[in-house]
């Protein structure tokens, strides 16, 4: 097996705010493999977007990089200079946004803008770029492309939009595309649309995908794997099958209870998770989880867990590494 | 559909242009009232024919009438005579609008074009020295007297550089009188000074509303998508931005129009500009009502299409009202 | 989500309580007020020239024992610092100083009546217009962009000319167009409070038109009022000013820091202290009310900064 094409290494981002430091990423590590889809689920917050963001460079103010590397093919991004960095964005690694209505700049033409990464990274002629940016529109779905192509964003619709979003991340043919809750701002019909077209892109181009989302469903339906995350850490990571089937981490398993599900074997109630999120200025200490969980012991609130093997994947959770089963009390 | 919203504009402004109109026309009548310019300097004129002259133009109709008589009259131009010596006020105003529209318009350009890079500065260096430096040159420039500004810059740039037989700014008029003046060089070295003093203000206003402007457009989720496609921040900035950032600047320079147009009066008195603005001082200082209420009845319709200009650009250069 | 964080949380809400701003939300704006040093200082600069233009007579008396009218052809255009005259003196031969203390009357005294006049009128329009709404208060807003689309100072000039203003008049006249920005203000501001919660509840209750507009609306726009007024006090400064410097705005005989500062073309090349000392008082008076402004805009919403 070749070495991983996106490797991210004890990364930590940090928000200086007037209150405090925020620690959205804790010292995340996670490897994407050529061709792959990941899935990172956790609750609004929890750090996932932030580090999408942090993969391309793009945390905003007061927001820092504080440690940690992101390499692609081998290379740390976070030591590139803005130049190169820059060729990086939209060449080699996309990233396509939550709100398809605000993510697309209302004074210029569709067509332009899904075309502008060919002409940033292709340096090709506008018109050429121009007539590949429309193909493109074609193949993501959007009827009569070469019209559409001059309509400006506020003609689309949202599902269209978030369409056009796609074609503009995979015009270049990245072979990384992160798709930051791609579906949560649209209509429940729209949004399998948008995911099939995200698993052909995947299968298609070979694009390897980090798929962000709050939404398990999703997950289950698009990625190999997952990695769960809370409170600016993994807490879990493996095979979506078994992550799914035999969740290792609390939250991972409160969190499965708390959606419903079609393939439940009996009539379980649904059980939302106690408690408030973290708060990340001044988390918790120990594991960030244990005052919502459940199952936890004395150790969770003095030591902070590490990310273990634990059966057929990873769980940070004292708990399930001794060996104890999550089950109902 | 663009052209049914300039359709829209267009008829927006009607009620304004007659609201203005029934203004001035009933300060006229209140001034002036049945007063026939020029009807003092025929010492012949018998009392029944000054009966028979106002039967003649009408000033012995109800009021309603004589206001549609005269709002005619200004549709075609026709702003009335001057109480004092029976001249025709559109032929004061057209003689004087060119000097005025050069300054405005040149004031108007210097203003835009220096405060957008002002305000852009601010706005990528927030919270910077240079922005803070920014900042109190703008609430500075909000707070001094443009008469005053004249005057200074007239002392140090004409005064007191002639003095020191240093090249020296003109303090005054559109050219130097006489021969050798007129040409381009001598209305550009003419322009100087009035178009700073008209400008500095708005410099203030225009540059904190880029900076604010551009400080939003840049939080929005467009620039980012832009910054993901990797391009330069210069291109992000000036390609993505700074297009959403000016649109709105232009409703706001329209709004300030009648504000420009009345210190534009004041640096026109200041520089013996020979435009509308120093006109209507002269015969203000003469209390010559009607080419006052003439002019101002001018300038207010010029505010009014100047507006409606501005309305126009704005749809021009906002997709989303060209293309609704 | 992209920041989960709560750095655009406002750091004080809006009032909520229903009928009035809370008296913790005054007491807070003015505790950020009291704050904000470069607000403490413009107001107390403001407050200085308020006491000397109530005091002027006392502060010439006192300080330069000389009439303000009082003209000495034998001693014009005496330089700062010559004896009794600190400031020196004009063209006329008149003490400076004394002029420049009796022409903060006239700049303070036009300018809040101004503002009290123009506040209560816009305010009034305001809240009519924003809490009936429909024609009235379509035709009001008409009339207010009307007035709005007339360059100020043409009308200014008019009726300077018609009536020959003394300082109340003058202060009527600046008023009278500058109501308009204030009630489109106020409007605004009365169209957000007015589809509140504790507004219908209130007219649930049975409460007449005019308690609900002076006891729930007013408190509500009050914030509006101060802070506009504020601002509107450098305007006021800066117009009259230039009115008094074209000879349009009061007397030439009564001495005010614009029309002390007409014809001075004629000599500032020798004596540019006399265009500087006026001309600087402005400044500092209109700075003053603008940052004093801000300042409490700051303090009683900060988001808007």
């Amino acid at each position: 097996m070749p070495g991983p094409l996106l490797e991210v290494r004890d990364l930590k981002t940090q928000f200086s705010t007037p209150e405090g430091v925020v620690k959205a990423v804790d010292g995340v590590s996670f490897e994407l493999h050529a061709g792959e889809t990941l899935g990172i689920v956790g609750e609004s917050g929890c750090g996932k977007s932030v580090t999408a963001l942090s993969i391309m460079r793009l945390v905003p103010r007061p927001g820092r990089i504080v440690g940690g590397q992101v390499l692609f093919e081998g290379r740390d991004l976070a030591k590139l200079s803005n130049a190169q960095m820059q060729e990086i964005r939209g060449e080699s690694i996309a990233m396509i946004f939550q709100d398809p209505m605000t993510s697309l700049n209302p004074v210029f033409r569709v067509g332009w803008q899904v075309s502008e990464p060919l002409l940033l990274h292709r340096s090709m002629p506008q018109a050429k770029a121009l007539q590949g940016g429309t193909i493109m529109l074609g193949r993501v779905g959007i009827p009569s492309p070469e019209t559409r192509a001059r309509d400006f964003p506020h003609h689309f619709s949202g599902g269209m939009r978030q369409r056009a979003m796609i074609a503009m991340g995979l015009t270049t043919t990245p072979p990384v595309l992160i798709a930051d809750e791609p579906t949560t701002a649209l209509d429940v019909t729209i949004q399998a649309q948008i995911l099939d077209l995200l698993r052909n892109a995947n299968r298609e181009f070979g694009t390897a995908t980090i798929l962000i989302t709050h939404n398990l469903g999703v997950v289950a339906g698009m990625c190999e794997r997952v990695m769960v995350m809370y409170a600016g850490r993994i807490v879990e990571s493996g095979l979506t099958t078994d992550v799914f089937a035999h969740p290792k981490h609390p939250y991972t398993w409160s969190l499965l209870r708390s959606i419903p599900r079609l393939d439940a074997e009996r009539h379980e109630p649904l059980k939302p998770i106690e408690g408030m999120p973290p708060d990340l200025i001044a988390p918790p200490p120990g594991c960030a989880f244990h005052p919502r969980c459940p199952f936890k012991v004395e150790r969770c609130s003095r030591d902070v867990p590490a990310l273990n093997r634990v059966g057929d994947q990873l769980a940070a959770c004292w708990v399930t590494q001794s060996g104890v089963e999550l089950k109902d009390a | 559909m663009l052209a049914k919203y300039l359709v829209r504009r267009v008829l927006a402004t009607i009620p304004v242009v007659i609201g203005v109109t029934l203004i001035t026309f009933m300060l006229m009548h209140v001034t002036a009232g049945s007063y026939i310019p020029g009807i003092d300097l025929n010492p012949n004129l018998k009392a029944e024919d000054v009966e028979a002259i106002k039967r003649y133009l009408g000033l012995d109709r109800p009021l309603y009438i004589q206001y549609i008589t005269w709002l005619a009259g200004v549709g075609h131009g026709d702003f009335g005579r001057s109480m004092i010596d029976g001249s025709l006020v559109s032929s004061h105003i057209f003689d004087r609008l060119p000097a005025t529209l050069e300054l405005t318009i040149t004031a108007i350009l210097l203003g835009i074009l220096i405060s957008i890079p002002l305000g852009v500065t601010g706005a990528l260096r927030r919270g910077s020295k240079i922005d803070h430096a920014l900042t109190a040159m703008s609430v500075g420039g909000f707070a001094i007297p443009a008469f005053w500004l004249g005057l200074l810059l007239i002392l140090v740039f004409s005064v007191q550089l002639q003095a020191w037989g240093l090249p020296f700014l003109p303090s005054g008029g559109v050219t130097t009188p006489g021969l050798g003046g007129g040409d381009l060089l001598d209305r550009v070295v003419h322009l100087i000074l009035p178009a700073t003093v008209l400008s500095f203000v708005y410099l203030s206003i225009w540059s904190r509303f880029t900076r604010s402007s551009m400080l939003e457009v840049l939080s929005q989720d467009y620039v980012r998508t832009a910054r993901a496609k990797g391009m330069t921040e210069r291109r992000v900035v000036y390609m993505h931005a700074l297009r959403n950032a000016v649109i709105p600047l232009v409703t706001l320079v329209g709004l300030e129009l009648p504000a420009l147009v009345s210190g534009g009066l004041v640096v026109e008195v200041v520089f013996s500009w020979p435009g509308i603005g120093k006109l209507l001082y002269e015969r203000a200082l003469q209390t010559d009502y009607t080419t006052v209420l003439g002019i101002t009845t001018f300038a207010a319709l010029l505010v009014v299409a100047g507006n409606l200009l501005a309305d126009i650009l704005y749809a021009l250069l906002d997709p989303r009202i060209r293309y609704a | 989500m992209i920041t989960p964080l709560p750095v655009d949380a406002p750091a004080v809400p809006a009032p909520l309580v229903p009928g009035r701003p809370a008296r913790g939300y005054w007491k807070e704006a003015t505790g950020r007020l009291r704050r904000n040093r470069i607000g403490v200082t413009s107001g107390l600069v403001l407050l200085f020239f308020v006491v000397v233009a109530v005091t002027s007579p006392l502060l010439a008396a006192v300080f330069t024992q000389a009439d303000p009218r009082h003209i000495d052809l034998l001693n014009t255009f005496l330089p700062p610092f010559s004896p009794h005259h600190i400031l020196g003196t004009d063209d006329l031969g008149r003490d400076e100083l004394t002029r420049m203390l009796y022409g903060a009357q006239v700049s303070m005294g036009i300018g809040f009546l101004s503002v009290g006049v123009a506040l209560t009128i816009g305010a009034g329009v305001g809240l009519l217009a924003g809490y009936y709404g429909g024609l009235l208060d379509g035709l009001l807003m008409r009339f207010v962009d009307i007035i709005l689309a007339v360059p100020a100072i043409f009308l200014f000039i008019l009726m300077s000319i018609l009536f020959k203003p003394n300082t109340i008049t003058l202060a009527l006249i600046i008023a009278s167009v500058g109501w308009g920005s204030i009630a489109r203000l106020v409007r605004g501001e009365v169209l957000s409070v007015r589809t509140r919660d504790f507004m219908i509840a209130t007219r649930a209750l049975g409460a007449s038109d005019a308690r609900l507009i002076l006891r729930h609306l007013l408190p509500n726009v009050l914030h509006v009022l101060i802070v506009f007024g504020s601002l509107y006090l450098g305007q006021v400064v800066l117009i009259e000013a230039a009115l008094d410097f074209l000879g349009l705005g009061i007397s030439p005989a009564t001495p005010s820091w614009g029309n002390m500062l007409t014809n001075s073309e004629t000599f500032f090349f020798h004596s540019s202290w006399l265009v500087i000392w006026p001309g600087v008082t402005i400044f500092v008076t209109v700075l003053a009310a603008n940052l004093f402004g801000n300042a409490i805009r700051d303090a009683f919403d900060p988001r808007l900064r």
